[in-house]
Parts: structure tokens; sequence; C-alpha cells
């Protein structure tokens, strides 16, 4: 595992160096909020730093033991993001929210760190596209479950489990997008092959097609009858990218496109919630003062921030209804301002970017894809709402990805970035970038195997999957070969 | 696949340029016109949610301050106002929606802790306790407010006390408020509340000490013999006026009568105690139009009064057009009558400057401004506003008015055994000849005179019979005397 490795140690290093800024930045603002609203440094300021710190060093160890040819700048875009969202949440409610803040932030940061752990060799994920699917589909019904799930604000998308309340639809859409990358890895020639004649149209295998469609028509329609309108257009969305850069057919962009208008025009002529959305979305001023009041006053915080912001501490976002929640972006453009919207929007799209970069590195469908899907989730999860909130799209409810508080929130974004870093490394590997050492389970899977070899004296013939360390580059694509994704099959033994 | 990739690239980018486009829409194209609408109240909330200083009197009487709430309330602060409507007219209130008045509005920066040098000092606020909010220390005294509310009585007037350096130490009038009911914390009771006082036809938001005026009677025979005595029209050891009861000055039939048409004259020092009217409107005549206009202006009439608070209103000579043609109105006018109108602050101001050896000074409320921790911020330092007479007029004047307090119209009311005071009195009569009487009574004074250190000015409106029936000199001189009392305790 201690291979030497420049570009490795260097990539960590930086990743070091710019998680460290990253939590001066938040240990500044959280002080500076703090000066803003109570003219004192905060009380805890010393558990505070304690905690930021134990929690950027488990980050980054999770990385640097895990995934050490990842792209450094990931994990610092996200702990910039992810702090400035807790000195805001911890700013709007000290008392109610801190506290549990704090407590999710540190079960999402472990989770991170073990989900790289687990996860060492991305294509393992493809192997359990069905599972995945199984899963997705289950999270999603979850809420619906009589004595399970529960309703919030009109939306029935949580799931109380004794004092734990958490939004299972926030881990179906990575299980969803894992489905949707290894299914259609496999099979994107089939569908984008279009040999089904229906009249003059020319369709795609309705057998190929079916699985993908129908994992998407389920989960629209789960999300329709749990009136969670946010994340079906995330899902939609999801779905439609991820069927046009697998096919690389603009028909699927253009079908996306109008069967998304079509559905959308079907719910706001059957869905008075929908009217209602569409409705202050037109005209917030219509009804200022109950309908449109949170839109309303949203707007008046921004406005009121300006090109500076009224200073961490020293505006009102606390006017406006869920403001460390949905509106957080509202908030933080109320007091950082144009500016520090702007720093929020550019750290998005530096992941974004990153992202993008990882799915055009790779050569692995399967990772390409996936790669695609977890960008598209987190790109366009941070637009829908950032634009719901400054009235640039009709407003639906879901968080801000690793600023929002949101119990779940934090922890299934925190898996999704473990994804991208793992996929990132797994590039970097693939490219010779760092040397492709074998994972802990591999090495343990080898020990086991030479043992049994040595005890029953039998010849392993069937070793595909496990790898001897001594074999050196030939671990990821023998362990892509099982799923079939990797064209170059390693014949190692 | 990488082409599309690169396309989602674009489109994401296009995307969150269109996030950016719409956040400056939102944050420099329409912030002014969405700060600017009523229902957008988060500027006003953010004063109301910080902690603001409290505004105390010279003698350490706190008359404005912020408690906490009970958590849970709307704004975690609320203000406070111990002594009611005894220092409304001076601190006003700091409300929220309907705006702040006066000292409230007037020092709101240094309340708030919003001035540069707070700015910097309060950053050892971050390592102490302050809470970074400044006080206002004013030069009223508590003890001498209240002795001015309890000798009104209720009744309508002002009474205001100044020391030789144009402190206000005491500024009290009726009617007036009671600043609490503004900032109720129930909006609607504070709306209420507000716009009942703003209806109110007696003006009782206005402190009626320095922002109306009125007619001031024969207190204004200090000014006419100030400009007089300037001008040479008069001296100690001018021939005496003749007595008569009533002289029919030029362009007109009517005579002029002494008060309640005695028959009045003698030496100056004589007219003067006794307050005969026609010695002064001969003396306004000779002086001439454009002396009297140019005197009075000198004493600071037709301006602002400089006061530190918000729209301070100036004493008035009455019209200036045509006056060549309409001597019986300037004949009338010398002792006070017809279009003079006087501020009460201001005729406090007239005994100041005749005790102060001819120096005006700018009168001031608040003496200083402390940061957090009881360091001074500012001080006021006192400063001479005009110079209307010479210190050998002021004497003149300072030695006329002695003799009214031991053998004039104010001997049976004022005197403290070994402090000699100086006084004039008017009783401005406000009906017409043949109407029910009505008029108000003033007594203007200063003590010790031959030392002074005080000087006051009592006003009593006009508003019912008790005061329309009798003279500055009895209804003013026990409220001064007892407010010399006080300060001389």
């Amino acid at each position: 595992m201690a291979t030497a490795s420049p570009l490795a140690r260097a990539r960590r290093s930086t990743e070091l160096s710019l998680v460290v800024m990253a939590g001066m930045i938040t240990a500044g603002a959280y002080t500076l909020a703090s000066l803003g609203q109570y003219t004192q440094i905060p009380a805890r300021i010393i558990p505070f730093l304690l905690t930021l710190l134990g929690m950027l060093i488990v980050a980054h160890l999770g990385v640097r033991w895990f995934a050490r040819g990842s792209d450094p700048t990931l994990l610092p875009v996200v702990a910039l993001l992810h702090g400035l969202g807790y000195v805001m949440i911890t700013r709007l409610e000290p008392e109610r929210l801190a506290g549990l803040q704090t407590t999710w932030s540190i079960i999402a940061i472990v989770v991170f760190a073990f989900t790289l752990a687990v996860v060492q060799r991305a294509p393992d994920l493809a192997r359990y596209r069905w599972t995945f699917l199984a899963l997705g589909v289950a999270l999603l019904v979850m809420p619906l479950v009589p004595g399970l799930g529960s309703s919030f604000g009109g939306a029935r998308i949580w799931v109380s489990l004794g004092p734990i309340n958490f939004q299972p639809g926030e881990f179906a859409k990575i299980a969803l997008a894992i489905f949707f990358a290894s299914y259609l890895a496999d099979n994107r020639q089939l569908i984008s092959g279009a040999t089904w004649r229906v009249g003059p149209l020319r369709l795609p295998e309705p057998r190929y097609l079916l699985p993908v469609l129908g994992a998407w028509a389920f989960a629209v329609l789960v999300m329709v009858a749990e009136k969670d309108l946010g994340s079906s257009l995330l899902f939609f969305t999801l779905f439609v990218v991820m069927l046009w850069v697998s096919t690389e057919r603009a028909a699927y962009l253009v079908i996306g496109v109008v069967l998304f208008g079509a559905a959308a025009f079907v719910s706001w002529r059957l869905f008075a919630h929908v009217q209602l959305r569409v409705d202050i979305w037109l005209d917030p001023w219509a009804d200022p003062n109950d309908d449109g009041y949170q839109l309303v006053q949203a707007l008046y915080g921004v406005s009121d921030g300006g090109l500076m912001g009224t200073g961490l501490g020293r505006g009102s976002p606390d006017i406006v209804p869920v403001a460390e929640s949905d509106f957080i972006f509202t908030s933080i453009g109320e007091e950082l301002g144009l500016f520090g919207g702007a720093a929020i929007l550019m750290s998005y799209l530096l992941m974004v970017g990153a992202g993008l970069r990882i799915a055009l590195r790779t050569e692995n469908a399967f990772e390409k894809l996936l790669a695609v899907g977890l960008t598209t989730i987190m790109g366009m999860q941070a637009f829908i709402i950032v634009g719901g909130v400054i009235k640039l799209v009709p407003l639906t409810g879901i968080t801000l990805p690793f600023v929002s508080y949101g119990g779940s929130s934090p922890v299934s974004n925190y898996v999704l970035l473990a994804l991208l870093v793992r996929l990132s490394d797994s590039t970097a590997r693939r490219l010779h970038e760092v040397p492709d050492d074998a994972t802990m389970a591999e090495r343990w899977a080898a020990r086991r195997l030479r043992r049994s070899r040595h005890s029953q004296r039998s010849p392993a013939t069937q070793a595909a999957g496990f790898r001897d360390p001594s074999f050196h580059g030939a671990g990821a694509s023998s362990l892509a070969s099982v799923t079939g994704v990797d064209g170059s099959r390693a014949a190692a033994r | 696949m990488n082409k599309k990739i690169r396309q989602l690239a674009f489109g994401m980018m296009a995307l969150y340029v269109l996030l950016f486009a719409a956040m400056n829409y939102w944050q420099v194209g329409r912030a002014s016109e969405l700060n600017a609408r009523t229902d957008n109240y988060r500027a006003i909330r953010r004063e109301f949610d910080r902690p603001r200083g409290e505004i105390i009197t010279a003698d350490g009487v706190v008359v404005a301050q912020s408690v906490a709430t009970p958590q849970g309330s709307q704004f975690p602060y609320q203000r406070q106002y111990p002594t009611g409507s005894l220092f409304g007219g001076v601190t006003g209130y700091y409300s929220f929606g309907y705006g702040a008045s006066q000292v409230e509005r007037t020092e709101n920066d240094v309340l708030t802790g919003q001035t540069a040098q707070q700015y910097v000092g309060n950053i050892q606020d971050v390592f102490t306790d302050g809470d970074g909010t400044g006080t206002v220390r004013l030069t009223l005294r508590n003890d001498l407010q209240e002795v001015a509310r309890d000798a009104l009585a209720g009744r309508d007037g002002s009474v205001v006390m100044l020391d030789m350096d144009g402190r206000v130490l005491a500024m009290y009038s009726n009617p007036n408020f009671d600043p609490n009911a503004i900032v109720d914390p129930d909006f609607d009771a504070a709306g209420n509340a507000l716009s009942a006082l703003n209806e109110d036809e007696t003006e009782p938001l206005l402190n009626h000490a320095y922002q109306l005026r009125y007619m001031p009677g024969s207190t204004f025979k200090v000014i006419t013999a100030g400009i007089a005595l300037e001008a040479g029209v008069m001296a100690l050891d001018m021939p005496p006026f003749d007595r008569v009861s009533e002289w029919t000055p030029p362009q007109t039939s009517n005579p002029i009568q002494n008060y309640e048409g005695s028959n009045c004259g003698g030496d100056l020092r004589e007219v003067f105690r006794r307050s005969c009217n026609i010695p002064f409107a001969q003396t306004a005549l000779a002086v001439g139009v454009p002396g009297m206009i140019a005197g009075t202006q000198a004493w600071g009439m037709e301006q602002p009064i400089p006061l530190d608070l918000p729209r301070p209103t100036a004493s008035t000579f009455g019209s200036a057009d045509d006056l060549d043609q309409q001597l019986p109105l300037v004949a009338i006018r010398g002792f006070g009558q017809q279009e003079v109108q006087m501020v009460p602050l201001h005729m406090a101001m007239i005994a100041q400057t005749v005790a102060n050896g001819g120096e005006m000074m700018r009168p001031y409320v608040v003496d200083a401004t402390l940061d957090s921790r009881d360091r001074p911020l500012t001080v006021t330092e006192p400063s001479v506003w005009l110079r209307p007479i010479s210190p050998q007029t002021a004497a003149t004047l300072n030695e006329l008015m002695q003799g009214v307090v031991t053998d004039g119209t104010a001997s049976c009311c004022l005197g403290i055994s070994g402090i000699p005071i100086a006084a004039k009195t008017g009783t401005a009569q406000l009906n017409n000849d043949g109407q029910p009487q009505e008029s108000h009574a003033w007594i203007i004074a200063f003590a010790p005179a031959d030392n002074p250190q005080y000087a006051v000015a009592v006003m009593l409106e006009g508003t019912n019979e008790a005061i329309s029936a009798s003279t500055g000199g009895r209804l003013g001189g026990p409220i001064a005397q007892r407010m010399f009392e006080t300060v001389f305790g």
C-alpha cells in the first residue's frame, strides 16, 4: 500500500492545505457570526475548533488512506460549503439545531470515510446493480409505509425511526444513479441502436429500455405521490442526462424535455399544490403575507444584503421560514451578499467541473456514467433549490447539498462525495498516475487464498476477483472484467 | 460519450450563469426598490435586534433604557422610559415602524454603537462583557424636571432652566406624552397611541418649550429695552416718561393703554419694574422700524433656536411687510403684544444673555456621549451663539430686572433671602377688547443677580380662566421660586 508516489503525495498535501484553509474560513466565519450577533467571541469556540479539526482530519485521512490518487479539490470545496452552512445554521438556530447539525456532520464525515473504506473498487458497485435498484425502490416507498413515514410541510418524504428523522429519498437517488450507470454502460449500444420500427419511428428494442424506463417511472410516480416535486425534477433530469450521455443521441434530450413539459403541465392542471407553487413563482407579491411570504421575505433578505451583505450575524435571515434548510442560500446571500452567494455558486461549479473531469478522464463506461450521474445530482440539486429561492424557477423544496440543515441530507451527500472521490482515485490508478496497489480487502483475500492453497495444496485457477499484490497494475481491470464493463480483459493468470 | 459530457459541462455552466444573473438582478438591480418597500422591515429590525444604550440625566437617573425581553419575544430588547412623560419631550421615542424622535433620533448612532469611534473602541468589548452600545448623558437634571412638573401642576405651560454655559437643566412642558405608549410591543396598541397623539389638537408630541411659540407680553420689554439701550434711545439717566393711562401713536386714533388701563410712568427703573406699556411703545417707535427688526434679529429672533434637538422653531417679531405704514403695530409689538411670538426656551436664553454679560449661549441638552465602558466619546463644549448687547447694557438690564423682584411686578411672589434675583414678568393679552380675558402668564428670571448662575423661563398657556385671570408674576413667580430653591437647595 505504501508504494512511493510523488504525484499522490503532492495531491494529498495540496488537499490538506486547501482543507486547512476551508477550516480557517469556517472558524473565522463562526467567530464573526458570533461577534456580529452578540458582540462576543463564541462561548464554545474551543470545542468547536477541536471538533472542526477532528472532522477535517478524519475526512482527509479517509482520502489519504483509501483514495490517495484522487482529485485534491473535491474535499476542500465540500469542507468550505459544509463549514459555511454550519456557521449559518448555528447562527440561525443556536439552541435547537447547532448540536444536531454537529452530530449529523460527524456522522456524515464518518460515513464518508467508511464509504471510501468499503467501496475500494468502483466497478464493484456495478456488480450489485439489481441490489441497488431494489434498494432505491425500497428507500423510495419507505415514507409511504403507514406508521413509518411522516409528512412535514406537505411532503410525505420523511421516515421516523424513534427520534431519528431522515429522508430515504436522499439515498435512493444515489442507489438509482448507480443502477442507471451500470445498466446503461452495459446496454447503451443496444438502446441507441433503435432497431424497433413503430410506424415511421425507429425506437430501441423495448426490452432494453424497459428496466430504465420502469425504474424512472416508478421513481417519479412515487415522488408525485409523496408530493416531493424537487426530487421528481431531479430524478427526471438525472435520467434524461444519463440516457443522453450514454446513447449520445440528442433525441433523448428532446424527448425528455417534451415529456417533462407534458408532465409538468398535467401535474399543474391536476394538483393544487403545484398550481400554488407556480402562482407564487409568477407573482409572490400577490399574497405577500401568506402564500408568498417565504419567497418575498427571502428576496427582501438578499436585496437587503446587496453586494457585500449585512455581515454575518447582522442580518435578519430568521424572518424567512425554514431559513436554515431550503432557504439557507438566501440567508447566506443576505449576510454575505452577492459576493458570498457567488462564492457558493462557484464552489458548486468547481465540484461540477471536477466531477465531469473525472467522467472525461476515465475510459470505463460505468465509471464515466456514474461520475456524470453523481455530478448531475449534485449540480442540479443545487441549481433547483438556489433557482427556487431567488425566483428563477418555481420553488420546490429540496436541500442545498452540504450547506442546508437536514439530518440525512449531509450524510447522503457525503456518500455521493465519497463515490466521486473513489471514481477520481480509480481513474488516477487506471491512468497509472498513482500505483495501482492492492486494496486491503484484496490483500486479505490473497493471503487467505495463499493459505488455502498451502493447506489444501490444490491449484487455484478460479482466482478472478482477487489478485496477488505482486502482480502490479492489473487489479482494477481484473475486477472490472467481472462486470463485463471494461473491454480490456486482463489475463493476469 | 466525452463530447456529450463536455456539452453537459457547458449546459451546467449556463445554468449557473443564470443563477448568478438572477442574484445580480435581486441584489444589485432591484435592491434599492425592494429595500424601500414598506413590508420590508429588515433595516429597522436590524436596529431592534441589537441592544441600545441608555439615556441618563445629569444627576444619573436613567430616562431611557433597553431591557432584555423574555425568551420567545419578537425582539430581544424592549425600550423603556422609566420616568414616563417626565422626559418624553427630550428623549422622544424609539419605536418599531414609527421611527424615532428627539434624542433617540439625533443620537441614534451613539446609542446603537455605530459611530466610527465606537467601532474602534468596541474591539475591546469583545474581550470584556461590554455590549458595544453608547450612553447619552443629558444636561437635564431629574430633580429640577420633577419640580417643574410639580410646580406646573398639570396646567399647560413650559418651564425651562439654563445655566450660564447654555446647558438646559430643565425643560418640561404640558401637554406632553409618555413614550412608553409608542414603544408598546403590541404594534396595534402603539400605532393607536401614536395616531391619537398625532390627532390631538393640543400637540402633545411637540415639546412646547422649544417647538412652539407664544405671545410674550411684557417679558419682551427686556428685548425692547436692550435694543433701545444699545441704540442710545434709552438710558438710566434719561428724563422720566409721562405718567399717563393711554397714548395714541401716529397713524391711528386708537389709543394704547397700560395694563388694565392703569396710570403709569416715571424714570426707566420705575416703568420697567411696574411694566408700563406706553413707555416701551414709544421706545419702539423711537428706535424705528429698521432698528427694531435688526435688533430683534440680533437677539436671535426669526432664526430657529440652535438647540441640539430636532426641529426647533424660531421666535418672531411678526410680519415685517409695510411696517413703516403700520407704526401702531410696531408700538404695540414694543411691549410684546400683537404678532410677537417667543419660544419659551428662547425667553430663558434672553434671561441668560442678560445674566451672562450679553453673551447668548447655544443651548444644549446632550452633555456628553459615553461608550460602553463610560469613557466619553464627545463632550459638548459651551459656545456663544449671539452677542446682542454689550456688557454695559447687560448690567443695566440686570439692574432693571432686579427692581422687578425687589419692588415690582414680581415682588409678590419671588425672593430668596440672601440671593438677589432678577426677573421680568409678562401677561400676554390674547383676547381683543371686550372679549373674555385670555392671557399667557410669563416670567423670566436669573439668580444670583450679582453672580448669575441660573436662568429660568416659566410660561403658562392661557388655556383656562384661572391662568387668564392672573398675571405672570403671580403665576410664574412661585414656579420660578421653586426652581431656584431646588437648584440652590
